[in-house]
């Protein structure tokens, strides 16, 4: 045989290896995005795991579509809105993905949804970008969330301080989309309820001193300084500074600021003054089967937005399903799996919703982070906790309405 | 507000945050004085030589203790990614050398979030509230910044101008060709170079994270203010980097006065267009050593 003989076979070979594949296996691949590197890095571990567990499960419970593997890659979004996007147009140009799970942070959920994934028409369904603006993006009906926009949070927090008779209160956030959206939310409900804002003011992330924007704050004489930022990043630097030089007697944060590190860097016995809010999932059944479950996994479910990074790759595992692989009708398909009226499907029954999806039936997806019943613009209602620091973690002391 | 209130929440942190940015502004300005280029993985190094002294003080040694013994390692390392990357490039046009310090920014900060992780750290847990001398606030570890600062400045001064070694370094930063004919090893001189530079760094990222927080992008978010630093002052000064280090860092601290905080972050590089246009050799008039 001459090389060119050789060479005709091998490509002909080739070639039927590609037109064979999508006969024999429907595998459909997903995109993980998270902040693996950047300011809420703590996070990024136990978010992948729950997404995985949801992935996991699919996959042992009789797989994706036709007998297919649900696949999935990985992305560093960063907490930034360049590394998202970058890892974003990887994940939709290169890995071919048909959805996203992610990005976190606000401001990277924003770039690559405006720049990759809504122009290419990929669902993205984040588990914690949680500004307000987010609800504002102009996306053909392609990006959700599972988590409430901080519209709900920042409010309920204001509420709450009130409640708890702090009518006094220093703002300080990071000027970003996640720290600015909390802060003007809290803001405008914290001063419609009758409290006064003593200070009010943004910062930038990675300084080395915030000690004159504390002092500029605490003149101000307020005795509570609320905030919004990250605790992986300038959060903890701040919150240090202000206990290290007294300006303030009561820290508040939120969910950014529940992060273990806090505590094992500045110390369970400095931290009685300091509370943080979060997202809670209501004490629900799916819960309660989602914690079993990850806790099997060897994972600690209490992780910050571990219920709704396992509720976005179940949904959309669902989604997939349900629009049977057709990436245009997958927004369509995710509400009608994820809103009533259906059948009731919880964490972990993917065999269950199978068999339902396949023989037409109407589900409804009940998650361990919520209902998860999407409004027109692609969020969810949420319920809030807040927390103090006791035992060497955090601990649910009120609810918050 | 009081005179005191001044003192110790808006000057001294500007001055111990100066500190910081001038010996890591010395390091930058010794790269461009002596190898002419600018350094862009200098924070990065920064991070790393901090991880060391906290690998060191987590064997149970007194942060200060590690310092000095991370310095020397970090010098060992500084001088190693010089032979393995920036000696290879030294006869091609300087701008490949400054793209391939980027690269090594990147490299750096890719070992230190393997080996540490990503999580903020720190030296030591809990918080230092400070003691009172005369109505100013200062803690032990500002203290020793200070003290570490004013002994690396005044070492190295001294160092340049009287010994050998450091007269070798001021003549290959004035000319190389010229210090080659008389007789300096410019291959040994760099060695040397690096071998402060390392040392620098690591004094920097330390007592940075001393500060503050460890964390592996905190080299990185330093860097631009340590470029303003040592531009300001004048390139390839000592002098002039500790100077423009203080400015630096008392500006950013003060500019709450007059503008919204969030523009903290932009007066470094404020200061830098000013200087710039108004004084492009820097307040001492730099180049040379």
């Amino acid at each position: 045989m001459n090389k060119k003989t050789i060479a005709t076979l091998v490509g002909s070979l080739l070639g039927a290896a590609v037109l064979a594949a999508p006969a024999h296996a429907q595998n459909v691949k997903i995109g993980l995005l998270a902040g693996i590197s950047g300011p809420i890095a703590a996070m990024a571990p136990g978010m992948l795991d729950a997404s995985r567990l949801a992935i996991a499960q699919v996959n042992e419970q009789g797989g994706i579509l036709n007998n297919g593997k649900l696949e999935f890659t990985i992305g560093d979004s960063a907490c930034n809105p360049q590394n998202a996007t970058d890892a974003a147009t990887k994940a939709v140009n290169i890995d071919r993905v048909v959805a996203i799970v992610g990005p976190s942070c606000s401001g990277a959920v924003l770039a690559a949804a405006n720049s990759v994934t809504i122009p290419a028409g990929v669902l993205m369904v984040t588990p914690s970008g949680t500004s307000p603006e987010i609800t504002k993006l102009n996306d053909k009906d392609l990006v959700f969330r599972t988590l409430p926009s901080d519209d709900y949070q920042g409010r309920a927090l204001a509420r709450s301080l009130l409640e708890r008779g702090t009518k006094t209160v220093a703002v300080a956030y990071l000027n970003n989309d996640y720290g600015k959206g909390l802060a003007e939310s809290f803001k405008a409900e914290f001063e419609a309820k009758g409290g006064k804002l003593a200070g009010y003011s943004g910062h930038e992330g990675g300084k080395a001193s915030y000690r004159s924007d504390l002092a500029q704050l605490a003149r101000g004489g307020a005795d509570t300084l609320v905030i919004f930022d990250y605790g992986d990043g300038t959060g903890l630097t701040i919150l240090r500074q202000a206990l290290e030089n007294g300006f303030f007697k009561q820290y508040v944060g939120a969910d950014g600021m529940k992060i273990d590190s806090i505590i094992r860097s500045l110390g369970e016995k400095n931290l009685a003054n300091f509370f943080t809010s979060a997202p809670v999932g209501e004490a629900t059944q799916a819960l309660e089967l989602f914690n079993k479950a990850f806790a099997a996994a060897g994972h600690d479910p209490n992780a910050v937005f571990a219920t709704s990074a396992y509720d976005a790759a179940f949904l959309v595992a669902l989604a997939i399903e349900k629009a049977g692989g057709d990436k245009a009708k997958l927004s369509e398909a995710l509400r009608a799996v994820a809103s009533g009226p259906g059948e009731p499907i919880l964490p972990g029954e993917w065999a269950k919703a199978k068999k339902l999806i396949a023989e037409g039936k109407d589900i409804d997806y009940k998650g361990a982070g919520g209902d998860h019943e999407f409004d027109q613009a692609g969020d969810v209602p949420g319920t809030y906790a807040l927390f103090k620091v006791a035992n060497g973690t955090y601990e649910a002391i009120a609810d918050m309405k | 507000m009081t005179l005191l209130d001044f003192l110790n929440f808006y000057l001294v942190p500007g001055i111990v945050l100066g500190a910081i940015y001038a010996v890591g502004a010395i390091g930058i300005t010794l790269v461009f004085g002596i190898l002419r280029f600018a350094h862009f993985a200098h924070g990065d190094m920064a991070t790393l030589g901090a991880f060391i002294a906290l690998a060191l003080a987590a064997s149970g040694m007194d942060p200060w203790v590690a310092l000095p013994l991370a310095m020397a390692i970090t010098a060992v390392i500084a001088i190693g990614v010089d032979r393995s990357f920036y000696d290879y490039l030294s006869r091609r046009p300087k701008i490949l050398t400054v793209m391939a310090s980027l690269g090594v920014a990147l490299m750096l900060r890719a070992v230190v979030q393997v080996v540490w992780g990503v999580d903020p750290t720190t030296y030591v847990t809990g918080i230092v509230r400070p003691e009172e001398y005369f109505g100013i606030l200062l803690r032990p570890r500002e203290l020793n910044t200070l003290l570490t600062v004013v002994l690396i400045v005044v070492g190295l001064e001294l160092f340049l101008r009287k010994s050998k070694w450091g007269k070798a370094m001021r003549a290959m930063s004035d000319n190389p060709d010229l210090a080659r004919l008389s007789g300096v090893d410019n291959r040994k001189v760099t060695m040397l170079t690096w071998a402060i530079v390392g040392a620098l760094c690591t004094a920097s990222g330390f007592m940075l994270g001393i500060n503050t927080e460890l964390h592996s992008m905190m080299g990185w978010q330093l860097l631009l203010p340590m470029f303003a630093a040592a531009i300001l002052g004048g390139v390839g000064r000592v002098q002039g980097a500790v100077l423009g280090g203080l400015i630096v860092g008392i500006t950013e601290e003060l500019s709450v006065f007059v503008v919204p905080a969030q523009y903290k972050a932009a007066t470094a590089f404020a200061l830098l267009l000013i200087i710039l246009l108004v004084r492009p050799r820097g307040l001492l008039n730099g180049k040379v050593l």
